[in-house]
């Protein structure tokens, strides 16, 4: 079984700077594997474990992307494609075209695994469009999938229920995070993924922009929320009259 | 006259959908289209009237949806499709825009437009920062759900458009409703908030008799509701889950990551309860306690019940 697994090297939220008008400072701004993308590597792992074959990690991003790349092959896939092109001047529609082309290249694939969302922008789109363009029947949000013979049955979580579908081999699947537990990479792990084989590609080379006009990103600034950050000490009794007596005041405590 | 399409597969969305698409008319110079696929829904709001697809089967996955509304917008060149940014309603989005081939805004709010092209308000990096994004028409967005009230239900002339049979490979052959949620978090006063800090399961029904002391309700962090499955998914707070705005939110055991700060940061007040005094929620507060909740819970229900006496 031929897996192909699309992870993104995304903005790490947690050190991202602003600088002094509230605007965030995305120059060498460090990156990390998109939290969900680990997920979608596991389970392409798990499914290479039961079917054997070949697990192919997919990033479109700067030379940075590869690190998320080696992360994944550490975890156990075989081999990293990085498309070079900046994603965040990027929107979903050309990222999926980048991918589409890239996995079209080196396929056909039975799986196409994504996460639901990427922790940085979150659109949810990319999944459904790479489906779209590689022209595979898709199933999104996903905490289940079982292969057999030439059909897969998945789960697909939905806000107010849990749907049941099948769907034929080959497809596309986009995963969230209770499908499973990703694994650590040992350190020997780690060590050995530097082996393993990297080919790159150029983004704007394998699918060039066309007619096409991207969604475009105006100006971006945070909302610093303003709270009187009161520290309440004492016993938990203590405390927590305190705490009662402050909220009563505030008048939103009846 | 040009228009706005408005879809979405739940009724209580696409009239919210609608008073997001009323801005975006009225900017573009255009009229407000509900579109229903397979069979009308008496109660969906449509200022311009309705639009009914003909053709595809009234059980419509996704796939389906985004066909039909492709090939009926090849014809009628609506400007731009807005759906919900539910699950359903982002899959659809996106779909119809690779087939369309042109932009797709994800999760936006305060739109606006003029002739050429459209705008929104999104959350990025976590919310840590809101960038305006905008896209030329023809487009697609999805409207971020909770961003809009919602429109009432209207009457107006009913537009049919054959669109002919559409097939999805994917085949539906279960549906399982998940646990309802008690309460409506978006409307309550008092959100007593639990995360990881609950040690197990056992212990939630002391943290909703607090909040039902509080006249509130009770929410969480996406692991308890997402990876736990100790509460309904629609408990959850956050980036992924639903955004509120209550008088008094009170975090119990939530460390603070930014996606949960997301939900619920225009909430009035907000107190936290946390044995780390690093963790980031305090940065989020009004008021906080470094503790245990184990012990802070029982003491505030103690301190309510003695003013209540
Ligand atoms: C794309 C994406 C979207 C996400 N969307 C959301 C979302 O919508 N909502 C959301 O909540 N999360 C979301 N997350 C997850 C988020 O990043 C955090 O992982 C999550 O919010 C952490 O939940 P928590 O605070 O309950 O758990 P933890 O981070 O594990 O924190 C538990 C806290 O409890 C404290 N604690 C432990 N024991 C006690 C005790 N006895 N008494 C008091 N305090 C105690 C600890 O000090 C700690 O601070 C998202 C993540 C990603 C990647
Ligand atoms: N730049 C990228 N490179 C590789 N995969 C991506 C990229 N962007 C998005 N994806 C995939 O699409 C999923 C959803 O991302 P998004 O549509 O941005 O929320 C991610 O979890 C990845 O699996």
């Amino acid at each position: 079984m031929k897996i192909a697994v699309c992870v993104k090297h995304a903005v790490d939220e947690t050190e991202l700077k602003l600088d002094a008008n509230g605007s965030p400072v995305l120059a060498g701004a460090p990156g990390k594997m998109s939290s969900f993308d680990k997920n979608a590597v596991e389970e392409g792992l798990r499914l290479k474990a039961k079917h054997q074959g070949e697990v192919v990690v997919f990033v479109v991003g700067t030379a940075d992307s590869k690190k998320s790349l080696k992360e994944a092959l550490a975890m156990g896939a075989d081999r990293g494609v990085l498309v070079t092109s900046d994603p965040l001047s990027l929107d979903s529609f050309r990222v999926a075209s980048m991918l589409a082309a890239a996995i079209r290249m080196s396929g056909p694939y039975d799986v196409v695994i994504c996460s639901e969302g990427s922790s940085d922008t979150y659109t949810g789109q990319v999944p459904p469009m790479l489906a779209e363009f590689l022209g595979l029947p898709y199933v999104g949000y996903a905490k289940k999938i079982g292969v057999e013979g030439g059909a897969a049955k998945l789960e697909r979580s939905l806000e107010d229920s849990v749907e049941s579908v099948e769907a034929p081999v080959p497809f596309a699947v986009s995963v969230v995070s209770e499908i499973n537990e990703p694994r650590y990479p040992t350190l020997i792990q780690i060590m050995q993924a530097g082996k393993k084989p990297i080919e790159e590609l150029v983004g704007d080379q394998v699918a060039p922009l066309g007619d096409y006009s991207q969604v475009g990103v105006k100006s971006m600034s945070s909302q610093p929320s303003v709270r009187k950050h009161v520290m309440i000490g004492g016993t938990p009794d203590e405390a927590a009259a305190k705490l009662v007596e402050a909220l009563v005041k505030e008048g939103v405590l009846k | 006259m040009k228009s706005v399409w408005v879809y979405s597969e739940s009724e209580s969305v696409s009239n919210e959908v609608a008073s997001a698409a009323v801005g975006v008319a009225e900017g573009a110079g255009a009229m407000v289209q509900v579109v229903d696929i397979g069979a009308s829904r008496p109660g969906a709001f449509s200022p311009g009237g309705k639009l009914l697809l003909k053709g595809p089967h009234p059980d419509i996955t996704p796939a389906l949806a985004a066909e039909a509304l492709a090939r009926a917008a090849r014809e009628l060149q609506p400007l731009v499709l807005l759906t919900g940014a539910t699950r359903t309603g982002r899959e659809i989005a996106a779909r119809f825009a690779a087939k369309m081939r042109v932009g797709c805004m994800a999760e936006v709010a305060n739109l606006s437009a003029d002739g050429a092209s459209f705008s929104g308000d999104r959350n990025v990096f976590a919310g840590k920062v809101v960038a305006r994004v905008s896209c030329q028409f023809p487009a697609a967005a999805t409207v971020k759900v909770g961003s809009y009230p919602k429109m009432a239900a209207g009457e107006g002339v009913v537009q049919e458009k054959e669109v002919g049979e559409v097939s999805d490979p994917v085949r539906v052959v279960g549906r399982e409703k998940k646990a309802a949620g008690a309460v409506d978090l978006k409307s309550a006063k008092v959100i007593v908030s639990a995360g990881r800090g609950v040690k197990k399961k056992e212990d939630l029904p002391m943290l909703e008799e607090l909040a039902s002391e509080m006249h509130g309700a009770l929410g969480c962090s996406r692991p308890l509701s997402a990876d736990l499955g100790w509460l309904p998914e629609e408990h959850h707070i956050g980036l992924t889950g639903v955004t509120v705005k209550p008088d008094l939110y009170l975090a119990v055991g939530i460390s603070g990551q930014l996606q949960h700060v997301a939900g619920m940061k225009d909430s009035k007040v907000v107190a936290s309860i946390n044995t780390d005094k690093d963790a980031p929620i305090f940065q989020a507060s009004d008021y906080g306690i470094v503790g245990d909740l184990y012990q802070l819970v029982p003491a505030l229900r103690k301190a309510l019940a003695s003013r209540a006496r």
